[in-house]
């Protein structure tokens, strides 16, 4: 069953101003459940909009977008948070967590204006920081963490109303190699788990990486076809832009797999 | 409401901690707004009070008051026209009194004297429960009785009960003191004290009695006699007096009375209890109202602050918002939010702002206000303020202060609010 599904979905900014921007051309995506699709081109190429469509953070300018079976275009501003909260979770390049709050208290975030008691959220967010192995972390200021462990934190965020989608925006453009392989090991897990994940990389590291289903380009707005050669002189783009699928739910690098199994155990959305 | 009532508590939690966060700058802000308040309250406190206590002094004032009038000027009224009123039907009671201004030029101090016939008031024979400690100068019994030998002072006592009278040497008039002119004079009661006739000849009293403090509003600078020790000490005539107070018997027609009156005594000034209420009542009021103007102008420069800082976002406060609605939280969400902290500045601010001017005018009298509330004189009265709060008092400077705040700082959180969740991106 298909989780994203984009037509002909353009996206313009400043529409009939001087300064006009088409982000997105004509672009078409379609990503099943449980698939992990990586998001590649180069910067400015139309990855992020591509991604803030996908995450209902705005509606295309035209063009057909569902998201989870709801068409996005039909939905009002604040429908569209709702369809948010309940379908998708963010992981930022920059994490975008709160830094003077604890990690419990940036995990738990998503969860307040849904009226989750403090003890159902001390719970859940106790069950992923436990998963994630930052459990002994949970009081800790986030500006006191390292960036890996900072990273942990926006994931579980991301986690914590257990939705099906999950969105990595460049999410390891600020850690190193060996951070880099920790993240990707998560999302095997996540995607083990049943989570549908789409990342925007320009690392090798993550569009390479055997967990990825598949490689989706993008370039100056318009999501080329899976048969497309990479554009001439982008050396960062594989061959055909395409990875073979490396086995659903299958973990890679060693990377225990069940450590993320079971999500429904950290509870469903509010 | 289930939810409801657990978001609100949500909500709530995570907007203590979000000014904990910023708390120097919301503490900055709270301690100005609650001086601001402070500074409020502290005026409407102390003039519901001087007006209360005032408004309960005269509530045993003489029904009407009959002053002599000579070019625009009050002069002493001849008793001849006590014999005039009485032939008015209605009147119970014509008492004359005199009374006038000391001044002791040692201590550069002026007192006001005051001399009564307690024995023609009606009522007189409660005046004694106007005292903390003592007797009043007495019905009937004057210096002149001391004079002749030991003098009763007094049956009026302090607690209202008859005493035994108090016993003073020869030639010694009994006086009840207010409390600033006992303090003045450091005398207490049973010492003696001596004040200058116009001639130069001292004339010395005995402390019969100390009068109450929580009337000192009107009595702290006063010396009370009785009516013929009055006479005596300003020399005025026999037949003479300063004014002459009239006691009605049904108070419905005390205008009315007033009116007969000043058809009666054309050359008189006739003053009801009501007229001279309303004069403290515009005393007061145009104090503390030139104070509030000023005071609410800080007020509002304070809210213009507030509203200026509240609709200019920081980066970082712009980030935060952005990333709450990308989280997932709804422009309704972060408005609540922001509503929850500018009602915890605004209610914690206007819990200080009271309290503090409850302890500055009970345990403080209102010192800062003092010079300006009860104005200025060579003595200034040390009357203590006794306060009271009403809910519609608490209403009324939670509407002048908290609310102004609220608006300007929660109406502009619709522009922080509408930050796109896009600006996390």
């Amino acid at each position: 069953m298909m989780l994203v599904e984009l037509e002909r979905v353009n996206k313009i900014y400043n529409k009939g101003k001087a300064n006009e921007v088409w982000a997105l051309r004509d672009a078409d995506l379609r990503v099943g459940e449980g698939e992990m699709v990586c998001l590649r081109g180069p910067s400015g190429s139309g990855k992020s909009t591509l991604l803030a469509i996908i995450g209902c953070v705005f509606p295309p300018s035209s063009g057909r977008a569902a998201i989870a079976r709801r068409q996005l275009a039909r939905l009002p501003d604040r429908f569209l948070t709702i369809h948010r909260r309940q379908t998708i979770g963010f992981i930022f390049q920059r994490f975008n967590l709160l830094p003077a709050l604890s990690v419990r208290d940036n995990i738990t975030l998503p969860l307040l204006p849904l009226g989750v008691s403090p003890s159902e959220c001390r719970r859940r967010a106790g069950v992923l920081l436990e998963r994630l192995g930052i459990a002994h972390r949970e009081n800790f200021p986030v500006r006191m963490l390292s960036g890996g462990e900072q990273q942990r934190v926006a994931i579980a965020r991301a986690l914590i109303n257990d939705q099906p989608l999950v969105l990595a925006d460049e999410p390891t453009a600020h850690l190193d190699s060996a951070l880099s392989r920790e993240f990707m090991a998560i999302m095997a897990d996540l995607k083990a788990a049943g989570k549908t994940i789409i990342v925007t990389s320009h690392d090798p590291l993550v569009a390479e990486h055997p967990v990825i289903d598949r490689v989706v380009e993008v370039h100056d707005g318009r999501v080329l076809p899976a048969a497309a050669g990479p554009p001439a002189g982008d050396s960062s783009v594989t061959d055909h832009g395409c990875h073979g699928v490396s086995g659903h739910g299958v973990p890679q690098d060693g990377v225990p797999g069940d450590r993320l199994h079971s999500p429904s155990s950290v509870g469903g959305g509010g | 409401m289930k939810c409801f009532l657990a978001k609100q508590f949500n909500l709530l939690d995570f907007a203590f901690s979000s000014l904990w966060r910023r708390r120097l700058k919301n503490g900055a802000v709270l301690l100005v707004f609650a001086g601001v308040i402070f500074l409020v309250a502290s005026f409407h406190l102390a003039t519901t009070a001087l007006t209360a206590t005032a408004e309960r002094l005269l509530a045993s004032a003489p029904d009407i008051v009959i002053q002599n009038m000579a070019a625009g000027r009050q002069e002493s009224v001849p008793l001849a026209y006590e014999q005039e009123l009485g032939g008015l039907f209605g009147i119970k009671k014509v008492v004359p009194r005199i009374w006038g201004y000391y001044f002791d030029e040692i201590r550069g101090a002026n007192f006001t004297v005051l001399g009564v016939d307690p024995a023609r008031m009606p009522l007189g024979e409660h005046l004694g429960q106007t005292l903390a400690v003592g007797v009043f100068p007495g019905a009937g019994v004057s210096g002149e009785g001391a004079a002749a030998g030991n003098a009763q002072v007094g049956t009026a006592t302090g607690d209202g009960a008859a005493e035994p009278v108090d016993q003073v040497a020869a030639g010694v008039a009994p006086a009840v003191l207010g409390s600033l002119v006992s303090a003045s004079l450091e005398v207490g009661k049973g010492d003696y004290f001596s004040l200058f006739r116009p001639d130069l000849s001292l004339k010395t009293f005995a402390v019969s009695g100390l009068f109450r403090a929580d009337g000192d509003l009107l009595s702290g600078d006063l010396i009370a006699l009785h009516l013929d020790e009055a006479r005596d000490l300003f020399q005025i005539p026999s037949h003479l007096a300063t004014d002459l107070c009239v006691y009605v018997y049904n108070p419905a027609e005390i205008n009315n009375m007033a009116r007969r009156i000043a058809e009666a005594l054309p050359d008189t000034r006739v003053l009801t209890r009501e007229q001279i209420q309303r004069t403290y009542q515009a005393v007061f009021g145009w104090r503390s109202g030139f104070a509030a103007v000023l005071l609410l102008a800080a007020l509002a420069a304070f809210v213009i602050l507030a509203w200026d800082k509240a609709s200019g976002l920081s980066p970082e406060e712009r980030r935060e918002v952005a990333i709450l609605k990308i989280v997932g939280w709804e422009t309704p969400d972060v408005l609540a939010l922001r509503c929850w902290e500018a009602l915890l500045v605004a209610g914690f601010a206007f819990l200080l702002g009271v309290i503090g001017a409850w302890i500055h005018v009970v345990y403080f009298d209102a010192g800062l206000f003092r010079p300006v509330m009860v104005g200025w004189s060579v003595i200034h009265p040390g009357f203590a303020l006794v306060p009271r709060i009403e809910a519609q008092d608490v209403l009324l400077l939670f509407s002048l202060t908290v609310l102004p705040y609220l608006a300007a700082t929660v109406i502009p959180t619709w522009r922080c609010a509408s930050v796109p969740a896009e600006d996390a991106l």
